[in-house]
């Protein structure tokens, strides 16, 4: 059964181009626009990866991750993981990747290829 | 030292101060007048008694008396004086000083009615106007790192969707593509690329401006950094079929960032590869010195003419060369990697013959530096400082300092400390004498904005004369 990601990104570009590339890839895609909009969709949904931009208006992501326990969470952000890493983002244990903006598209692919793997 | 001359000036004429007049008029005439009218009495009164001997010894006790005041007038006034003159011009003198060494803030406070105090007032004046300005210039040059800072990022977010589609397509998302449009793509996406490393590298300068490099000190033996890294770049240097060959000292295991020294290491071997012709070789070596570790990369490339040499590590500068559009590169990765030298408070410099290839220098402290100072990198205010520099030396070692100028120069050695030792050497060999060295010392400190003066001043006064003897017989 083909496994569902949910992008979160508050640039609909970003949002769309990732969400192309997953589903060519034979991904579910479900999208949300920032932290709120993320919490809203998890409480009928339940993916089994969440790919999380970490500048977004509303809700800080360091809250929105604090609410996230059972699902992998991997960030995609222009921010430097030397710079997540010193905020304390990258310490739940939950959080499994960290893609830096601009991504590789086919890197992109086999990251989330290897985090899906059972 | 000008400064200094122009001010005992102004104020030994400005001296003729009506108050002092006055009073000067009033004890030396007015006192000695009335001793001298007070002896004519006694002398006219003594003629019509004859007791001659016992008038003498008195007139005599009376002048001594006179002379005593007139000393214990002059002494008081002379104290006076030398307070409500000496004292402001001396308080003067040294915030003329400070301002010069570039404190901005220096304030005085003449209370003493004259046109000292006038004097006072106008100087106040004009470093509140010059703190105004300093004030200005850092809020705008602030505001030149942050400006940069700001649109590197929004620079930044539209390359994700941007490179994202165009890989996309490149791989066939939307279909398959001819060979034309496959080529076409290709450029696009290898600009994009290149855009993309330009704003990264922009970015990193706009850091390194603000001291918001980051460094992440462990305990690293180098040796393991430089076999690593040369095993990487050896993959990029076999399609031109260049040998990287090791010459590495045995290191002690140091505080260090290991990333930001493979950085560097990368960035000048990167550069060596794209210099070198094919089938050559590439040296890098380490050399464990005193305080510091002295690394260097070899090439055996086209080389640099000195003006080059000079101005490589300036952004956007690459040498006129044929093969530089191949070449690619953002312009920035030395000025990138002087910046990091120097943030650890390191040198960079290469030295170089054109067609006989570089030799790419830089230095690691064997302590870190924890406190990063900002280092100006795009605009830096180095020309000026350096154009200061060009001009002492003219002027202390004739002819010859242009020369011995471009040679520092290009060794990178302009900063202070290697001036200072550049001196010592002169004044070591009898090329210039001890006191015109201290002299050149000075004045190169002041270039620097040195508050204090090397040697203590009055030295340093009587030698300026020599100094200026012996250049003029020059």
């Amino acid at each position: 059964m083909a496994k569902t990601v949910l992008v979160v990104d508050d640039e609909p570009d970003i949002r769309d181009s990732v969400e192309i590339i997953l589903k060519t890839n034979g991904y579910n895609v479900i999208t949300a626009v920032d932290g709120n909009d993320c919490l809203d969709k998890l409480k009928v949904t339940k993916p089994d990866l969440i790919l999380l931009d970490i500048m977004m208006p509303g809700i800080p992501v360091d809250d929105v991750v604090k609410q996230i326990k059972d699902i992998k969470i991997a960030f995609m952000s222009v921010v430097r993981i030397s710079d997540a890493r010193k905020r304390g983002l990258c310490e739940q244990e939950n959080i499994v990747d960290f893609f830096q903006k601009p991504f590789n598209v086919s890197d992109l692919i086999d990251r989330v290829e290897l985090l899906l793997k059972d | 030292m000008d400064a200094e001359k122009i001010t005992i000036k102004n104020l030994l004429l400005s001296k003729i101060n009506r108050k002092f007049t006055l009073l000067f008029i009033i004890v030396a005439l007015v006192a000695p007048a009335l001793g001298i009218y007070y002896f004519y009495l006694m002398s006219v009164s003594s003629f019509s008694q004859s007791i001659f001997a016992e008038q003498v010894e008195l007139l005599r006790i009376i002048a001594i008396m006179i002379m005593v005041l007139i000393a214990i007038n002059a002494g008081v006034i002379g104290f006076l004086v030398s307070r409500s003159i000496s004292r402001p011009i001396k308080e003067l003198y040294k915030a003329t000083r400070e301002v010069e060494s570039g404190n901005y803030n220096v304030r005085l406070n003449i209370k003493t009615n004259d046109e000292i105090a006038q004097l006072g007032e106008a100087f106040n004046l004009t470093t509140s106007a010059l703190s105004k300005l300093n004030e200005e210039r850092k809020e705008i040059d602030n505001a030149k790192t942050e400006f940069l800072s700001i649109t590197s990022h929004e620079l930044r977010s539209p390359m994700t969707p941007m490179k994202a589609q165009l890989q996309m397509l490149k791989e066939g998302y939307f279909g398959n593509l001819n060979d034309k449009q496959l080529e076409s793509l290709s450029i696009i996406v290898r600009n994009a690329d290149r855009l993309d490393n330009i704003i990264v590298d922009f970015l990193e300068i706009s850091r390194i401006e603000a001291a918001r490099l980051k460094f992440n000190f462990k305990e690293t033996d180098l040796k393991q950094t430089v076999i690593d890294i040369t095993k990487f770049m050896q993959a990029y240097a076999n399609e031109k079929n260049i040998e990287l060959v090791t010459d590495i000292d045995n290191l002690p295991i140091i505080e260090v960032d290991a990333d930001r020294v493979s950085q560097v290491v990368r960035n000048l071997v990167n550069n060596a590869i794209k210099f070198s012709n094919e089938n050559s070789k590439i040296e890098i070596s380490t050399k464990l010195k005193e305080n510091f570790i002295l690394f260097s990369v070899r090439d055996y490339g086209c080389g640099l003419t000195p003006e080059n040499q000079i101005r490589v590590f300036e952004p956007f500068y690459q040498a006129e060369d044929a093969n530089r559009r191949i070449h690619g590169g953002t312009g920035l990765g030395l000025a990138i990697c002087r910046g990091i030298v120097e943030s650890q408070k390191g040198k960079i410099w290469v030295e170089s013959k054109p067609g006989k290839g570089c030799k790419f220098y830089f230095t690691v402290p064997l302590t870190p530096v924890r406190k990063i100072e900002p280092i100006k990198v795009l605009f830096s205010p180095k020309g000026v400082i350096e154009s200061k520099i060009r001009d002492e030396f003219k002027t202390t070692l004739g002819p010859l300092g242009e020369g011995e100028f471009i040679d520092l120069k290009g060794k990178n050695s302009l900063g202070k400390d290697d001036l200072f030792e550049y001196i010592d050497s002169l004044t070591k060999e009898y090329i210039i004498s001890q006191e015109i060295g201290y002299d050149f010392k000075n004045r190169i400190g002041k270039i620097y904005g040195e508050e204090k003066e090397v040697i203590n001043e009055k030295r340093d006064m009587v030698f300026q004369e020599l100094g200026d003897e012996v250049l003029t017989r020059d």
